[in-house]
């Protein structure tokens, strides 16, 4: 099944739900207004289905609306954000029946920051890319490039353990196989480079990242894990940290942060997407989802009805200070 | 002959050099990750090879990120105070582009008015700007659309426009004309290069395909106002995030904050934005809790508010918006789709 195939049948069954009453809005994806990008669509309107798209530029985690818009909702997830919607549920900040999801089993997304470093030229410089099978093709001035789709994909992706989500309601096409397991490596090289550093070097390496961060906060905000409706960041009284820019308390609060959201963090890679200043914060969720992992087996968003992973405790936990 | 020059772009980082002796030069800079602007390593001028616009705005050089105003001691029943020590160096921006030479006069409307900031205008005031006309221009970019073009020169001391190997040179102010008098480095353009510079600056401005409709725009915001149905339907995907402002060449606003420790402390400004849902929650209530109600904020202060205070848009085109918002939230096009109907003003 083609991306335009699951795009047909998208529109007919988001505009089907609307009809019949069965939502109260469409959450998805449309056209953006630049080349090579698409922006959320978010609408009660059945006439705006017809500007639904699935491509291999539907970059967003839409479930950061889930928290936010009213009412029963029908939402376009691919695997990586049917994990979220699926931890959301967990948290029970959003009710599984006021939810319809619209799965999308995922190829992979493309990254353009990638195709700009392949071929030496900004986004809006590249006249066409076009994603065949395995390969994709990117023309520049009239001349065509052809490079493996595996140079192309979002790291994430290519560690991707949940291409086609385990939890939806209508399935937009044919399941999709996980990403080979060598294809993790390369998402975990970034993280293995940090390990290897001396605690001193990574402080400087970190130091040097958090020096450029203007606290715009499209991390916390694009992140569908973080949804306290107050920040501790912004509180002031006690102010657990300063509301400026200043690299230690920039660090600090890309720390907390994480921690805050382990075990819900999927690492779905959303922060590090919208960091404006380009901070490599996916080497922190990464290393906070591979800790989750290994010490408590556990991997947020792949089962709706186990406990929240910070929220539950058993009485044969071997630590005591629960106790 | 003309009396405009041209300089060689081999000759820029020599030029760069000996501008260094007498100010302190910002250029593009990627050496710390991400495009901004920074003090010249003395290291050539390879920015010019990759620079079509730096992320972070030459606005973060006046009105820093963060920046302490003073440092407070107590003593006693008593606070001491002290100014951070400032050298208030000559500077230089090199290479700055028409729409931010444009958005630093817009700034300096607000920092200069009823009440002068004195932390912005000391840095502001001595100093000189060499323009870049650009040659490239982004497809989010829109200039042409607010009274500028690529290759607009007005706010800026000299202006170099691209003519292949050579930068044709013009001297707009007499601060201009005095800093490329000086220079060994430049010579006298010829009608060839001015001819080659006017057909470069019809390109570029050609280049410019996005548009928006900015006649009678104040009226036509004033008039959706109270169209609250619009103003929830194109907020419905923002993220309330700081990049449109923070990044934005003339937004301006700031946060005040404290650091005590013990009985000593600093207060510090930093970047603030309309967007957040705590903006002004120190002094009293964010009257905008709701988002529409801070996105509509945000475009009318730029392009209502500004015009009715200052008689000038507060935008100038330059597209970081555009380009940098995680969820594609495009100004122009919620300039292009305000409602037609005009609502009864007595509703607002």
């Amino acid at each position: 099944m083609t991306d335009r195939d699951m795009e047909q049948k998208l529109r007919s069954e988001a505009k089907a739900l609307l009809e019949q009453g069965k939502v109260d809005g469409i959450i998805g994806f449309e056209d953006g207004s630049l080349k090579f990008t698409t922006t959320p669509l978010i609408t009660s309107d059945k006439d705006d289905t017809s500007r639904l798209v699935i491509n291999p530029f539907i970059v967003n985690n839409l479930s950061v609306y889930l928290t936010e818009v009213k009412g029963r909702v029908g939402i376009v997830a691919k695997g990586c954000d049917s994990r979220s919607i699926v931890s959301l549920l967990q948290d029970t900040k959003v009710a599984r029946e006021d939810v319809v999801i619209l799965g999308v089993p995922c190829r992979g997304i493309i990254d353009l920051g990638k195709v700009e470093k392949l071929v030496g030229k900004d986004r809006d410089e590249i006249d066409d890319i076009t994603r065949d099978g395995d390969r994709v093709v990117v023309t520049v001035s009239g001349k065509e490039r052809e490079f493996p789709i595996q140079e192309v994909l979002f790291d994430n992706c290519l560690g991707c353990e949940l291409p086609t989500p385990q939890e939806y309601d209508i399935l937009l096409g044919e399941p999709t196989l996980p990403a080979s397991s060598g294809d993790k490596l390369v998402s975990q090289e970034k993280v293995n480079r940090l390990k290897e550093m001396t605690p001193e070097q990574r402080w400087e390496f970190w130091g040097g990242e958090f020096d450029r961060c203007i606290r715009c906060y499209a991390c916390r905000n694009v992140c569908p894990a973080c949804f306290c409706e107050r920040c501790f960041v912004e509180e002031t009284e006690p102010p657990w940290l300063l509301a400026v820019p200043r690299w230690q308390d920039n660090l600090l609060f890309q720390a907390v942060r994480n921690i805050h959201v382990a075990g819900r963090c999927t690492d779905c890679g959303e922060c590090e997407r919208a960091c404006p200043v380009n901070i490599p914060l996916r080497s922190l969720t990464r290393e906070m989802y591979g800790i989750v992992d290994e010490l408590f087996h556990y991997q947020a968003g792949m089962d709706k009805d186990a406990s929240p992973f910070l929220a539950a405790y058993e009485a044969t936990d071997t630590g005591d200070f629960i106790r | 002959m003309t009396s405009t020059k041209k300089i060689n772009k081999k000759h820029i980082a020599e030029l760069l050099s000996q501008w260094s002796e007498e100010f302190t030069v910002f250029v593009p800079s990627r050496a710390k990750g991400v495009p901004k602007w920074a003090r010249w390593d003395g290291e050539g001028a390879s920015f010019l090879d990759w620079y079509r616009n730096t992320v972070v705005p030459p606005k973060a050089i006046f009105l820093p990120p963060m920046e302490e105003m003073f440092s407070f001691q107590k003593d006693g029943k008593d606070y001491r105070l002290e100014l951070p020590a400032s050298d208030k160096p000559k500077w230089l921006i090199f290479g700055i582009r028409p729409c931010d030479a444009k958005a630093l006069a817009i700034l300096d409307m607000t920092f200069k008015d009823a009440y002068e900031d004195l932390y912005y205008l000391s840095k502001r005031s001595s100093g000189l700007l060499v323009g870049l006309g650009c040659t490239n221009p982004y497809d989010s970019c829109f200039c042409t659309s607010l009274g500028s073009s690529p290759t607009d020169a007005a706010n800026v001391d000299l202006m170099l426009t691209d003519i292949g190997d050579e930068f044709l040179v013009e001297a707009i102010t007499d601060k201009g004309k005095e800093l490329i008098a000086r220079t060994n480095l430049a010579q006298a353009a010829t009608e060839a290069d001015e001819a080659r510079a006017k057909e470069a600056k019809e390109t570029a401005s050609s280049k410019i395909t996005r548009k928006i409709d900015t006649e009678g725009i104040g009226e036509r915001l004033l008039s959706c106002f109270d169209d609250k149905d619009y103003w929830e339907k194109i907020a419905a995907k923002c993220i309330s995030c700081g990049i449109c402002t923070f990044l934005c060449p003339t937004c301006y606003c700031f946060d005040i904050n404290d650091e005590l420790v013990k009985n000593r402390g600093e207060r510090f400004r930093s970047w603030d934005s309309c967007s957040f849902p705590i903006y002004t929650q120190m002094p009293m209530e964010n009257p905008r809790q709701e988002k529409w109600r801070r996105l509509r904020q945000k475009v009318c202060h730029k392009f209502e508010f500004y015009l009715m205070n200052f008689n000038v848009i507060a935008c100038t085109g330059c597209g970081r918006c555009v380009r940098l918002c995680p969820v594609n939230w495009d100004i122009t096009q919620i300039l292009d789709n305000l409602p037609k109907e005009q609502l009864k003003l007595e509703k607002c």
